[in-house]
């Protein structure tokens, strides 16, 4: 289990498909899913995603790290906060504050590898790795500026 | 109505997401990098309707929901209706003061597929647009029946290849051409109406704040590259769509009140549609000589489209 | 504010006109709605109340039955009294719907005036369109006429509603039998009716922004059976609110609907089980071949037939000897549906009367008394002799041939 950057004790914390499997009479009347326990206190959008009360109904609690077969790894020293992984990674897992980059949701990473190709630095900041890879080794292995191809 | 300031990108990412990962949608979708501009564009309460199709069979099966927002999924052809009775719902309660909270802003969005759009559910959609409710409806674009293996759509653009019209020995993939759909919304009278591409996210996300600003029905059509039916590696998602902004072959524009089209993005350089085309499996058979013709159809399409835009652009009509 | 409509204490209205009045009292808060003969009235009816101020509610005129059910699931969804009407191929066209919306427990209520099923069209009034609902998850209920097409409608919503239910129910009229039959109907006041209804209360509503919800999950092999057995038992469930809302309107208004309608039945040897305005045809041939022949016979109908009424159903025709199902719609290589499912019960009782089945009245083909009156004839013969004397399965009113399928294998 990947954990770190903003991770809470609710993130990521179940295969998908390990669910208890209960009974009839356990499951929700009409299948109606409710994103959060208890009742927000303020409108969700102005709750950061690690102090929400998410519901066990929410996405957030499942993983779906084992779909990686290669994973991004983030360079802090490299990066230049434009944001463009952020935008653009489909699973949520670039995680931003306050315009500064933090690095990724491994519970939600699949690997897709977008956010690597709209990297602009030289060289990126963000470049693929195999899942077993560990990280600090890969930031020890990061390459050198790519000199312009004429 | 609360928008979020998209000055630049760094403004845009300080939105708290509402959409959550660990849902079941392909590596390097495009769906959820449109879903994401969307429900970041704006920090308005959120009524999300989806029509059956990818989007929706990947965000909410039992028992998790990726959606933290209020969302309804009923079936293949009726998403639009349904946030028309909801948007119905909404003016009853407001009239009769039984909201909860009735000064909470919301804004009413559905979401459907090209083949839930173009196909089974546009008498659905043309309903809701004619009644005018107050909503945004959005095509998810990806020009074929994804969700259930990648069959053809009126959306297909014609060489491509597709599992029900397949490339083959005596065909060259689907005949017919695509339609129009942005056309056909604004034949309607929607006020608003536009097509965008999430490579574009800043014209994209104003786009968005435009249309859930604009009361009435606004339309948009979104290109949403697929990398499992296109056939590309996951990672060029972006790169493709690229591709498909700079060879005109989705231009980006906007249509207000069904008389002024303006043109939103105009490549630096534009790119010969070969390029796109060649990018992705689903074409690759119109690079064999016979098929040659087809691509030169293609981009022939592209730049008739291209100069009919620039001067009803001019023409102000 | 929605204006009061001044009502007499008696009026006279058609089943159309009496089930528009009810969807007005109740103050539904959306309508969405598509006309088709024979109901269109009830959707007219409701847009002249919309332009004249006695409904504060939306009226959304869809472009299809589909949509209107659709657009309802969305309203229901967003937390508030919904309603629409429909028939026949109207009904045909939002069963996929009714079937979603019955999946995620909303309550809505359908006014179905019942018209037959094309091929070949046809406007007129038969059962078909209220048969292909059956499975469809719904709390179905009966009107035999204008008086309960009112009445009914009214304990729709409050059933459907009821925090131990939350099912759509659906309350069904003969098409132009009852829809364009002008009758006395005795009425509630706007605020009687309205305080017997009740105020709608909101439950996982897509409204609340507190609780973000989300409906219409999809459910694969590790979990569906979960949750319609959930549903099922749901509707099973529901008999004890049904009874409950039923006696309530009772003590309202004096007028007593039960789930199972029993006529003539305490001593009765024959008896005919129908639904719709035949009973009452019924009724009344029950009576005068009484009077006239000394046959003991009666009436039976499950004026609730959704949930189907098993234990009532056995318990008001165990102790009869010969009973004959009428089914009003084509059954297309079976056994009528009714037949099918009132034999289900009767075979589970120590008695076991004999039982047997006519189609009837397809198409809006009329159904008099003379032959209710030799229908329970040949039920007497039937119960004389101990077994089904005709074919099992017999078609009633039809020109041509005589048509009879299966001989019986018991008794003879």
């Amino acid at each position: 289990m990947s954990k770190g950057v903003l991770a809470t004790e609710k993130r990521g914390i179940r295969e998908l498909g390990a669910e208890k499997k209960v009974g009839w009479d356990e499951v929700p009347q009409g299948v109606i899913l409710n994103s959060f326990d208890d009742v927000l206190k303020e409108n969700v959008a102005h709750i950061k995603p690690e102090d929400r009360n998410y519901s066990d109904f929410n996405s957030y609690t499942a993983t779906v790290a084992s779909w990686r077969v290669l994973k991004p790894v983030y360079n802090r020293d490299i990066c230049i906060d434009c944001q463009n992984c952020w935008v653009w990674c489909p699973d949520t897992s670039i995680i931003s504050r306050d315009k500064q980059m933090l690095g990724i949701d491994y519970d939600h990473c699949k690997g897709c590898g977008v956010c690597v190709e709209v990297c602009p630095t030289n060289p990126k900041s963000l470049l693929m790795f195999v899942e077993a890879e560990d990280n600090e080794a890969a930031l020890a292995k990061w390459p050198e500026k790519k000199k312009k191809e004429k | 109505m609360a928008i979020t300031n998209i000055k630049n990108l760094k403004e845009f990412s300080t939105t708290n997401e509402r959409f959550e990962g660990a849902h079941l949608l392909c590596p390097g979708c495009a769906h959820s990098m449109i879903v994401r501009e969307l429900m970041n564009a704006t920090d308005d309460n959120l009524v999300i309707a989806t029509n059956t199709g990818c989007l929706e069979v990947s965000t909410a099966v039992y028992p998790y929901t990726s959606w933290d927002t209020s969302w309804i999924h009923i079936g293949f052809e009726n998403a639009a209706s349904a946030v028309a009775g909801a948007e119905a719902m909404y003016k009853a309660r407001k009239r009769k003061g039984t909201l909860k909270d009735p000064d909470a802003p919301v804004k009413f969005v559905a979401f459907g597929g090209d083949g839930s759009t173009y196909d089974i559910g546009f008498q659905w959609l043309s309903g809701a647009v004619e009644r005018g409710h107050d909503f945004t409806y959005i095509c998810l674009d990806n020009e074929n029946y994804a969700n259930t293996g990648g069959q053809r759509s009126s959306a297909t653009p014609i060489g491509a290849s597709t599992s029900t019209a397949k490339a083959g020995r005596v065909s060259y993939g689907k005949k017919e051409k695509k339609k129009d759909m942005v056309a056909i919304m604004a034949a309607h009278g929607a006020p608003y109406v536009a097509q965008l591409a999430p490579n574009k996210w800043k014209i994209m996300a104003k786009g968005f704040q435009k249309a859930l600003e604009t009361e009435g029905p606004c339309f948009i059509n979104t290109v949403s590259a697929c990398t499992t039916e296109w056939k590309f590696d996951p990672k060029d998602t972006i790169h493709l769509t690229d591709l498909a902004t700079d060879t005109l072959m989705f231009p980006i524009y906007e249509i207000i009140n069904g008389t002024e089209l303006n043109i939103l993005y105009r490549p630096k350089n534009v790119i010969p549609v070969e390029e796109y085309l060649a990018a992705q499996g689903r074409y690759k058979h119109l690079f064999k000589p016979e098929n040659k013709h087809i691509i030169e159809k293609i981009q022939k399409d592209i730049d008739e489209r291209w100069e009919y835009l620039q001067r009803r652009e001019e023409a102000k009509v | 504010m929605a204006e009061k409509f001044e009502l007499n204490e008696v009026e006279v209205w058609d089943g159309n006109y009496a089930a528009s009045q009810a969807l007005r009292q109740a103050q539904v808060d959306v309508v969405a709605a598509y006309p088709i003969t024979p109901s269109t009235p009830i959707v007219e009816n409701y847009g002249t109340y919309v332009a004249n101020g006695y409904v504060d509610g939306e009226f959304v005129m869809v472009e299809s039955e589909h949509a209107a059910m659709s657009a309802c699931v969305g309203a229901a969804a967003a937390g508030g009294r919904v309603a629409t009407a429909t028939s026949s191929q109207g009904f045909a066209l939002m069963v996929e719907v009714l079937y979603q919306a019955s999946g995620m427990r909303l309550p809505i209520v359908l006014t179905v005036v019942n018209r037959a099923l094309a091929s070949p069209l046809n406007v007129r009034g038969d059962h078909s369109d209220m048969y292909l609902g059956r499975d469809s998850g719904w709390i179905q209920l009966d009107a035999f006429n204008a008086q309960e097409a009112y009445d009914l409608t009214l304990c729709a919503f409050k059933i459907g509603e009821d925090m131990d239910v939350r099912l759509p129910v659906m309350v069904h009229q003969d098409g132009f039998t009852t829809s364009h039959k002008a009758q006395n109907v005795k009425t509630l006041t706007d605020e009687a009716a309205y305080n017997f209804v009740g105020k709608y209360q909101p439950y996982e509503e897509m409204l609340d922004f507190s609780k973000p919800v989300t409906y219409g999950a999809q459910t694969e092999e590790d979990w569906h059976f979960e949750h319609k057995a959930k549903q099922h038992k749901a509707l099973i469930d529901s008999r004890s609110v049904i009874d409950k809302v039923l006696n309530e309107f009772k003590e309202l208004t004096g007028r007593e609907y039960k789930r199972v309608e029993s006529y003539y039945m305490d001593d009765a040897e024959v008896a005919i089980v129908a639904l719709g305005s035949t009973v009452e045809t019924a009724k009344y041939a029950a009576k005068k071949i009484r009077e006239e022949e000394g046959i003991k016979a009666g009436v039976v109908s499950p004026r609730c037939f959704r949930p189907f009424p098993f234990d009532d159903i056995r318990e008001a025709l165990e102790n009869t000897k010969a009973v004959i199902v009428l089914d009003r719609s084509a059954p297309m290589g079976a056994m009528g549906a009714l037949f099918n499912e009132i034999s289900a019960a009767l075979y589970t009782t120590q008695n076991r009367p004999v039982i047997s089945n006519y189609i009837y009245g397809l198409g809006g083909r009329d159904f008099s008394v003379k032959e209710a009156i030799r229908m329970f004839k040949e039920a007497k013969a039937n119960a004389d002799a101990g077994y089904v004397t005709t074919p099992i399965q017999q078609f009633s009113g039809v020109r041509g041939p005589k048509l009879g399928f299966f001989e019986t294998k018991r008794g003879k």
